[in-house]
């Protein structure tokens, strides 16, 4: 079959599917069945570079207020800060214009959100959210992080609306919901939430928490540093 | 009326199904040199398109939130985009409906090697007392064979296919023959040090992977993923370890997109062939054949013969006793978790191992039953480490850091430090839990399609508490705090949803009685010589030990027993 040093993966120019039957077709013809880590890692690297960068991205949904807009709360989402770049960096604006750009009803989550956050901003600011300062766009979103959390600690202890005594009071929900900001808050909810799931899935987001896998190994080691610290920290300490 | 196509070819064995049963079926008999005929509902397997190991999440413009984000409202690839599931929960124009009261969901896989190609691989042997449940607590039914029928067979499988290990000599978790185990993940060393203090074993997890080359396929390359399927074939799937090296025999025919429709009977009653709807052109063929082995799943497999009707067989083919379709059973589950300040700060390290954990927890308590007040055990299954960054990964923090550096720091700090457990416990057979046909329902082929009932009772609701108390106490004794579940959700969300671990079992019972069971204990049908069922239909119980490894020992010690009953002429 193949000597030790002869390359086992040889690719004129694959794609990552290629790539990868290759590794398998490579694997299964090596006798004893040693797959060559360098071959191996050298298909993954190639994959990534192929990745194509994302140049100037044309919005297939959102208006270019409304893109802006995601920018910027994508950005107050994950900041950018010394380890990393930010959301926005990450490609969230993207990654939610695409998606909803194939779904209505995520479409509707987020025209209509983004819609009523600048008519909230213009009542509270007389300005739409892109225009107000940093320190009135934090404020929007402290105070649908507020309503989100008290909501949801009444909702833990069974203390929602309906399962109230004030049910069918109206002049109650106030008590029990988010009153005026039920609809920033659902919002909010799915802005940050796919802001989240489009930095952590990035390149940048998978280095930022500093994900080592996804590799090929030979042998499966646990570094003693990790269990040390590990145990070191736990009640089985001395 | 479509009209029926009848193949002049004459068949020896049919086989109805390719996972785990129709796999080993085929493994087996091939090796003889039996010519077996494979039906799958599904198409051929093609690992090196379909497989998606190895992939990142950023290497789709979705990153794993599917077309339209279907993965956020719940429309999404059962187990993820990146999963190498084929089918899921419902499938398009093949309904099953469920009772009224009762709640049941069933997941079917359409393609070559079924369920064991995205399986959790976990590889238990039963022990001795599991096969005579009722002679411990008289309830349920004993097995009509024992732990010593099975054992060597058990061997066989193991070390064909290939399991992890180590030898333990814990009554409730019989050692096998084992793959070198890999060492433990640095929360799983905290976890067994709870275990320890809670007087809990906790041992090296016993998985379907190879860690040293076998038969050609080479050793895991611990990539974690599993799921995705192999491109190295390193663990087990019935695809790509026993069905593609069987179509090299020459003795083995795949005929893919047929659907089973029944099994055929002559006038004398002997089973002669099969009928089924093939997908691709809507009509309908038959395969006449010497023996017919069911392994479609144990609810397929129960609505085939119950749908198998005829002057000879009118409550359907194996059916005189009127169990098949009875004794449905699930596995009890219920899962927690919990956050461990003692992981923060970490040094990272590549933990992704054999995909799943290397540590679990066998039953411990299996002759403490008069203190801990309901019957049978779990198993406990391990979670945690620094999985691949997905789709909604981080949704938890999330929601309770807000936003900002709050949110992006609080991620950092926590992200591998979570663990989880997940019970898999054994439930007894009741009778409001079975399938059977609808009266008024057909599936896109023109086949009736089965009906549901389920309960869970107090025997499984007790478990699944003690599972709770358990898995909490093992958090805090390693520092941690239970996270997940408030207790006003617990109430409703205390026990898995029948059906949702996908252990669905019992529905063809085997037993020495005819009037009380469908098959003997070589998985033949009492009624007819030639035919068998060897999926998990035929489980008397069905014990805290996920089924695939059972199914694949029963399925080889009942194709031995065919293969010999074929070469004196009794079949």
């Amino acid at each position: 079959m193949s000597s030790a040093n002869e390359p086992l993966v040889q690719i004129e120019d694959p794609s990552r599917r290629d790539a990868l039957r290759s590794i398998a077709l490579a694997v299964t013809l090596v006798a004893g069945g040693q797959m060559k880590l360098e071959a191996a890692q050298h298909v993954h690297a190639r994959a990534r570079d192929e990745k194509k960068k994302t140049g100037s991205y044309a919005p297939k949904l959102f208006n270019d207020h409304e893109f802006k807009t995601l920018g910027r709360l994508a950005e107050l989402i994950i900041p950018a800060d010394t380890v990393s770049g930010s959301a926005r960096d990450a490609g969230a604006p993207e990654f939610i214009d695409l998606l909803a750009s194939q779904n209505e009803d995520l479409a509707a989550v987020f025209t209509g959100g983004l819609s009523w956050l600048d008519a909230e901003m213009r009542t509270r600011y007389s300005v739409s959210f892109v225009g107000a300062t940093a320190e009135q766009q934090t404020a929007m979103l402290d105070s649908l992080v507020e309503a989100e959390q008290t909501k949801r600690a009444r909702a833990a202890l069974g203390q929602t609306y309906e399962a109230s005594e004030h049910y069918r009071d109206f002049r109650s929900y106030g008590t029990y919901g988010a009153p005026g900001l039920g609809p920033g808050v659902a919002f909010f909810g799915w802005m940050r939430k796919m802001a989240v799931d489009a930095f952590y899935t990035s390149e940048i987001g998978i280095k930022d928490v500093d994900f080592r896998g996804n590799a090929t190994l030979s042998e499966f080691e646990v570094p003693k540093a990790a269990i040390d610290h590990a145990l070191k920290h736990s009640p089985f300490a001395g | 009326m479509p009209q029926v196509r009848r193949s002049p070819e004459e068949h020896e064995v049919v086989v109805v199904g390719s996972g785990a049963g129709g796999g080993s079926a085929i493994q087996v008999l091939t090796e003889k040199g039996i010519k077996v005929t494979l039906l799958e509902a599904g198409p051929m397997l093609d690992p090196a398109k379909e497989f998606k190991e190895h992939m990142w999440p950023y290497d789709v413009d979705h990153r794993g939130a599917e077309e339209g984000g279907a993965a956020y409202f719940g429309r999404g690839k059962s187990f993820g985009y990146f999963t190498t599931t084929s089918g899921g929960w419902q499938l398009e124009g093949e309904p099953y409906t469920v009772g009224e009261g009762s709640e049941f969901q069933w997941f079917r896989s359409r393609i070559i090697g079924g369920r064991t190609n995205h399986y959790g691989r976990m590889s238990f042997r039963f022990s001795d007392y599991d096969f005579k449940p009722y002679d411990r607590d008289g309830l349920g039914t004993n097995w009509p064979i024992s732990y010593e029928d099975i054992a060597p067979y058990y061997d066989k499988a193991e070390l064909f296919i290939g399991v992890t290990g180590t030898k333990e000599g814990i009554r409730s978790a019989p050692d096998g023959i084992f793959q070198q185990a890999p060492p433990p993940k640095a929360h799983e060393i905290l976890i067994k040090k709870a275990c320890d203090r809670l007087g809990i074993p906790c041992i090296p997890n016993r998985r379907a992977v190879i860690t040293r080359e076998l038969n050609g396929r080479p050793a895991c390359h611990y990539c974690g993923q599993c799921g995705r399927g192999c491109l190295t074939a390193s663990n087990y799937s019935s695809s790509q370890v026993q069905i593609f090296p069987a179509m090299k025999t020459g003795k083995l025919k795949i005929i893919d997109m047929a659907m089973a429709r029944e099994v055929l009977t002559d006038g004398s009653g002997k089973v002669v062939g099969v009928s089924y709807i093939d997908k691709r052109t809507r009509q309908e063929k038959r395969v006449r054949c010497r023996a017919v082995i069911l392994t479609a799943s144990a609810c397929e497999s129960a609505r085939i013969l119950l749908n198998s009707k005829s002057k000879h067989f009118p409550n359907g083919l194996a059916n005189g006793s009127g169990v098949v379709g009875r004794f449905l059973m699930d596995t009890v589950g219920f899962g927690l978790s919990g956050q461990v300040p003692a992981l923060e700060g970490l040094p990272h390290y590549n933990s992704d191992g054999i995909g799943g954990a290397h540590l679990y927890m066998p039953w411990w308590l299996w002759d403490k039953h008069n203190q801990i007040g309901f019957p049978r055990g779990y198993h406990i299954e391990i979670g945690g480490g620094y999985g691949m960054p997905g789709i909604g990964s981080f949704h938890g923090q999330a929601r309770r850091f807000g936003y900002g550096m709050r949110l992006k720091e609080g991620v950092r700090r926590e992200y591998g430090t979570t663990v989880g457990f997940a019970g898999r416990g054994e439930m007894i057979p009741n009778n409001h839990s079975y399938c059977e046909i609808d009266p008024n329902v057909v599936d896109k082929w023109g086949i009736p399609v089965l009906r549901f009932h389920f309960k869970w009772t107090d025997y499984e609701w007790k478990q699944a508490r003690h599972m709770e108390r358990t898995f909490a106490e093992i958090i805090e004794t390693m520092g941690g705090k239970v996270t997940g579940l408030s207790a006003a959700e617990r109430e409703k969300e205390g026990i898995s949803v029948p059906g949702t671990i996908i252990h669905e079992v019992g529905t063809v019972r085997m037993g020495n009685d005819p009037r009380t069971s469908a098959v003997n204990g070589f998985c033949q049908a009492h009624e007819a010589k030639n035919l068998f069922v060897c999926d998990g239909g035929p489980f008397v119980s069905n014990p805290d030990k996920n089924p695939t490894l059972t199914i694949n020992a029963l399925t080889w010690r009942s194709c031995d027993f065919l293969a010999e009953e074929m070469r004196k002429g009794n079949v």
